[in-house]
């Protein structure tokens, strides 16, 4: 059972590779909400999700999960809760799915967050660079205020 | 009637290879290649750069390792300063060496290898992965996560990166540690002792169970190399190379990285870019050896720490002298993460470790220096030639699979002996002859180590190459 602390232990995961264009999205968005979040909000930027952050998930009372899609329309934003996986993934290459995550967080220690959200950026290009395509750098903005109405939500809604 | 198998691409291995099998006219495994088909080229696109930045560069040969190339190459570096490292840099860096070897250890035995001693070599490939592991025995997949995560955070906390970390370079660490780093990574041990504790119970409880693979995975006789510190002490960072024969009497010692490429040699095979290292006096194939856990625990003395000396007292009960069965590297690897974690606790409570004195610098005083240290691989060597101005005129890398290689190929053959059965393909043969290969944790490269649902083809030619049979997963 997880103990109870004065502020609510909220996390925000970005994934993604700042090298290889929009892929960079969720790390840089990250890095600008940085300055602006609450003490109680901890930020861990990683280029995958890897089964490692399981026990970071548990130990959170909400966590964000930042990440871009190819699938989605480029510069597109969207947030929406997500929770754990049904199943685990039949193959396991470097990187884990929040859907998973949760599963895992769940089937190890017992314990998942009450709020779990994926903030999902659609991507342009992953090419070779450090620059984001004109549609994902239009949709930061508002990637940002969604991200930070996230977190005033999380810290200042919470019962105590 | 000769023909062919191929095993192309082969999974769970850091980076990509395929087995080739050749049938003699009985339709026996005469021969066996394992190919490594990719290239990187570090070596040559290296030249020209200043040798100072030849840590970061070179440390992005893995992503798993990246400390022992760190390592390696700035010590390759101090050769050519020709500097002493202060001591807290030494202690410090061994710190980092030892958590990523915990972390690299605990990724190929619970991550890569655990869902085949869990689950069994002829489970569905599907749930043959961690989460399967998870599924499964969740306590063990908990430890195995844990211990990934201990390690890496280790290095996080020295480094500021899990990987690829510049706080490594030429001359020592850029930053000294903290109290209150010292202080956090003192607080995760006990954890990592308790689930270290509990796999090593698990392995030994589950190894009698695999009495045919421990009999047929590459367990011919060989040579070892690995790194032993003062009065023959287990060591990774700091110390001398040692060869002994598969007796285990000494064929070299006192072996240093400026003699490496007098004593070894390295081969080419047609078939694969990975070269095949020999000792020069016996020649190729007679030279070759074996290098990694096995070969370090073979070597050393003693531990130097309590619970891993009464781990290695055990691990010396399995074979009466060296122990030749590759698949002990599996229990070898457990015992060197006991290790690492009860060195870390000791180099931590160092009364020097937080002396500011981190660094040494100096400019180009030799044009030639190389450096070794132990990847969790095996042994590992950066040589580098360097003109007036510092920048880099030619470079070579011995790594651990290219140590391991010979004994790979050798155990595939003996493995695909007793599994293949001429025309029948079987999953079952496929998977031990993936798993043989395994119990080396070699290093192709960083590439993907997708498995289970990776396309997995064995085909069977004939003498014209015509396909007679085929399996795919």
């Amino acid at each position: 059972m997880r103990e109870k602390t004065p502020e609510p232990r909220c996390l925000i995961l970005a994934c993604g590779n700042p090298l290889r264009g929009d892929d960079g999205a969720a790390w840089r968005l990250a890095e600008l909400a940085q300055p602006q979040l609450p003490s109680s909000v901890r930020v861990i930027l990683q280029q995958q999700w890897t089964p490692e952050l399981a026990e970071d998930i548990a130990r959170a009372d909400a966590a964000l999960f930042v990440d871009c899609s190819l699938a989605a329309q480029p510069g597109s934003v969207t947030l929406e809760s997500v929770t754990a996986a049904t199943a685990f993934p039949s193959f396991l290459s470097h990187h884990v799915d929040a859907a998973s995550l949760l599963r895992l967080s769940e089937s190890l220690y017992g314990l998942v967050p009450a709020t779990a959200n994926l903030l999902l950026i659609g991507a342009f290009s992953l090419e070779h660079t450090e620059e984001l395509s004109p549609a994902v750098k239009a949709a930061m903005p508002k990637a940002l205020e969604l991200l930070l109405g996230w977190a005033r939500n999380q810290t200042e809604d919470r019962p105590i | 009637m000769s023909q062919t198998i191929t095993i192309d691409p082969v999974t769970r291995l850091e980076g990509h290879g395929k087995i080739t099998l050749h049938l003699n006219d009985a339709g026996s495994v005469e021969n066996a290649e394992f190919t490594v088909t990719q290239v990187r080229g570090f070596e040559k696109f290296s030249e020209g750069r200043p040798f100072y930045e030849m840590p970061s560069l070179m440390a992005r040969v893995c992503g798993i390792c990246p400390v022992s190339h760190l390592l390696a190459s700035a010590k390759a570096g101090e050769a050519i300063m020709a500097v002493r490292i202060p001591y807290t840099a030494t202690q410090l860096r061994s710190i980092s060496n030892l958590a990523q070897m915990v972390q690299s250890h605990a990724l190929s035995f619970f991550y890569l290898s655990s869902p085949d001693l869990l689950l069994g070599m002829d489970s569905d490939p599907v749930t043959r992965n961690i989460f399967g592991v998870v599924g499964a025995n969740p306590e063990i997949g908990k430890a195995g996560i844990g211990l990934r995560r201990f390690g890496q955070t280790v290095i996080e906390i020295l480094g500021t990166k899990r990987i690829h970390t510049g706080w490594i370079v030429g001359g020592g660490v850029t930053d000294p540690l903290t109290l209150d780093k010292r202080e956090k990574m003192l607080a995760m041990l006990p954890e990592a002792y308790a689930n270290i504790k509990l796999a090593l119970k698990w392995y030994k409880s589950i190894l009698p169970s695999f009495k045919r693979e421990v009999a047929t995975f590459a367990s011919e006789p060989s040579a070892f190399l690995g790194m032993v510190g003062k009065d023959g002490k287990f060591e990774l960072s700091d110390g001398t190379l040692s060869l002994i024969d598969p007796k285990g009497a000494p064929i070299a010692t006192g072996i240093t990285a400026a003699d490496f490429d007098d004593v070894f040699g390295e081969a080419v095979e047609p078939y694969s870019f990975t070269k095949f290292a020999y000792f020069k006096a016996l020649g190729y194939p007679d030279g070759s050896y074996r290098v990694g856990p096995l070969a370090r625990l073979n070597i050393a003395k003693t531990m130097g720490t309590p619970l891993a000396d009464a781990e290695l007292d055990e691990f010396r009960q399995l074979e009466s002298g060296p122990v030749q069965g590759s698949f002990h590297f599996h229990q070898a690897r457990l015992v060197e993460i006991l290790y690492g974690i009860e060195k870390i606790e000791e180099l931590l409570g160092d009364a020097e470790i937080l002396s500011p004195h981190v660094r040494a610098t100096a400019g180009v005083n030799c044009l030639e220096g190389a450096g070794i240290s132990e990847a969790p691989r095996g042994t590992l060597m950066h040589h580098y030639k360097v003109d007036d101005n510092g920048l880099m005129t030619w470079s070579n890398m011995v790594i651990a699979t290219g140590q391991n290689n010979h004994a790979m190929n050798r155990g595939i053959l003996q493995v695909a002996k007793e599994f293949v059965r001429g025309n029948e393909l079987e999953q079952g043969m496929l998977n031990r002859v993936e798993a043989v290969i395994r119990t080396f944790d070699p290093c192709l490269s960083c590439s993907t180590h997708a498995y289970g649902k990776m396309p997995l083809a064995i085909e069977l030619r004939g003498p014209g190459n015509e396909l007679l049979s085929k399996i795919r997963r």
